[in-house]
């Protein structure tokens, strides 16, 4: 009968639907997790063990807009030729200086290039400490798999209303 | 707070278009192909008015360089059905890429056409879109887009001064126009300011602005001798 044959059809269709409306959502939920790092980087090793500050790797986090990742000429200073701990994660930082290859590392944080973000202004300027948006890298033991404070715009804004500083559209936007 | 202000000498210009030229780089504006241009759909920010006077052979033609006016009362922010377009404190008339629908109701409310709208994917010289100016987004195809006065370099002088301590000084912010003219014919600053050089020269018997009589109050005044 048609009619039957329609509404089968109906039904197979909205849960074929509802299956992949679900198996969206869990993607998103899980994109962020789903991140991996090319090496497990720890860096509660360097700055206790090793007794580097932030700003030895990301050299331009108090001077520059952006704060970079350091490149492997950084690591190299240390990690040459001698493992200097047991961890396998280490032969892989050997590994990519042997090949001369700089590592792949994922961004986290990333504003998008219609908007102006400066580390300068909010590390000098507004005398912020890397925890308010980073958390507490100090105790960091895991490679940076998911943001502390997510690049959002709401989240941007909260903190300047609550400073009381601009959120004029111009001041961040170009 | 500033209220930031053009000055543009008429009677300095020798409508070379290196300001055109400046402000196309600065602000990653897509070029248009020539068809399409000619059919009125060219993107400029910095536009080139050309008249001429006279009959041959004692023609003279007249260049007038014109920016967005970025109007004290723009008519333009008034239609915006979703505030992507709005006059900020400074006297600046903002336009957010992001924000903007392409209803393009701006444009048609603008009485100088300063506006232009992204009909295409843009289109590069070749290698150009391997050096854009990273302080300027590029724009997606379907929104407005004018002369900002190079907001961009605000945020990075504002930055600087701001860490110093110090407001800012007059001629620290300017737009590429201004800062590439061969004529020094486009000077720019804060009106309230009243030793800044655009406030002299805006009080100058020279000083005019285009179609004063609709109250839109533009911030862009032409110097010029000539009767117009
Ligand atoms: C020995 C060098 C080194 C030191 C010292 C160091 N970092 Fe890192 N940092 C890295 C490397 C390498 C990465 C990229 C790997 C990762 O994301 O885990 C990174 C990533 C990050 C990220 C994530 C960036 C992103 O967008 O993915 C943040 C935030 C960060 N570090 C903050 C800090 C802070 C805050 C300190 C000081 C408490 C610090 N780092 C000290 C090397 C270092
Ligand atoms: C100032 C010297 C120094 C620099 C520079 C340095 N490291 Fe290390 N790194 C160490 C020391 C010391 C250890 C051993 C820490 C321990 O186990 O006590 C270590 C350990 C490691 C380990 C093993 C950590 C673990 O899980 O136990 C990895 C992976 C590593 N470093 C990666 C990097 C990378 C990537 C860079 C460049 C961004 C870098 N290091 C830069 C000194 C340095
Ligand atoms: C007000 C919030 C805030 C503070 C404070 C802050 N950051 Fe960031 N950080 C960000 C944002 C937002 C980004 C993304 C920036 C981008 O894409 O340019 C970022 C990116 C980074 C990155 C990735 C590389 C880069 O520069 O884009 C590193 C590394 C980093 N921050 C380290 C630090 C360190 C070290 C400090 C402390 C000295 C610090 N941050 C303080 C918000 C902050
Ligand atoms: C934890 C608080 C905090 C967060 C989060 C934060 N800011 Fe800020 N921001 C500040 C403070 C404080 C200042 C004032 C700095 C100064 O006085 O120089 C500031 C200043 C600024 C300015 C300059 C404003 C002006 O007056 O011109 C810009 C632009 C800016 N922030 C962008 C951002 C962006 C983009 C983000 C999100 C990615 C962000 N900020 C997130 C605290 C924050
Ligand atoms: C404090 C900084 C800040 C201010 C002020 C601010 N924005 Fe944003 N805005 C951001 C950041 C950061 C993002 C990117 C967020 C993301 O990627 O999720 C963003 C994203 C956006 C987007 C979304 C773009 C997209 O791709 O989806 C729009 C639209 C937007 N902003 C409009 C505005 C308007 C309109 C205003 C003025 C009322 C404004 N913003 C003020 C920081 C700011």
């Amino acid at each position: 009968m048609p009619k039957s044959a329609r509404t089968r059809n109906l039904i197979i269709l909205s849960s074929v639907g509802t299956v992949l409306v679900v198996l969206f959502i869990v993607v998103r939920l899980y994109a962020g997790r789903g991140v991996v790092q090319p090496i497990a980087y720890n860096h509660r090793v360097h700055i206790e063990n090793a007794g580097m500050q932030c700003t030895d790797c990301h050299v331009h986090a108090k001077d520059m807009a952006s704060a970079t990742v350091p490149s492997l000429e950084v690591c190299q200073n240390c990690h040459s030729a001698e493992p200097v701990s047991k961890s396998p994660e280490e032969l892989k930082v050997l590994k990519y200086v042997a090949d001369k290859k700089e590592i792949p590392w994922i961004r986290i944080y990333e504003v998008p290039e219609h908007v102006y973000f400066s580390h300068r202004r909010h590390v000098i300027g507004g005398k912020l400490e890397c925890e308010a948006c980073h958390g507490n890298m100090n105790e960091q033991t895991q490679p940076v798999t998911t943001a502390f404070l997510p690049v959002t715009m709401e989240n941007c804004m909260n903190c300047h209303r609550q400073r009381k500083v601009s959120n004029d559209c111009l001041a961040c936007h170009r | 707070m500033p209220r930031w202000a053009m000055v543009i000498d008429l009677d300095k210009c020798t409508g070379c278009g290196a300001c055109m030229a400046a402000c196309k780089m600065e602000n990653n504006v897509a070029i248009v192909d020539s068809k399409e241009a000619q059919a009125g759909r060219a993107l400029f920010w910095m536009d080139m008015i050309t008249t001429y006077e006279g009959e041959y052979p004692t023609v003279a033609a007249k260049r007038m360089p014109k920016p967005c006016f970025q109007c004290d009362n723009p008519p333009c922010t008034k239609v915006c059905p979703v505030r992507a377009t709005y006059r900020n404190n400074e006297g600046l008339v903002a336009q957010i890429y992001h924000r903007c629908i392409g209803c393009r109701y701006c444009m048609a409310a603008c009485p100088f056409t300063t506006k232009v709208f992204n009909w295409y994917e843009p289109q590069w010289l070749e290698g150009a879109n391997k050096c854009f100016n990273p302080d300027v987004s590029v724009r997606a195809v379907g929104v407005v887009e004018k002369c900002s006065f190079c907001a961009h370099r605000l945020q990075h002088v504002k930055e600087v001064a701001d860490l110093e301590k110090r407001p800012l000084q007059d001629g620290e912010y300017v737009p590429a126009c201004s800062e590439i003219c061969p004529a020094d014919a486009i000077s720019f600053g804060d009106l309230e300011n009243k030793d800044s050089a655009v406030y002299k020269l805006s009080r100058s018997y020279r000083a005019s602005r285009v179609m004063e009589d609709l109250g839109v109050e533009p911030k862009v005044y032409y110097l010029s001798k000539r009767v117009s």
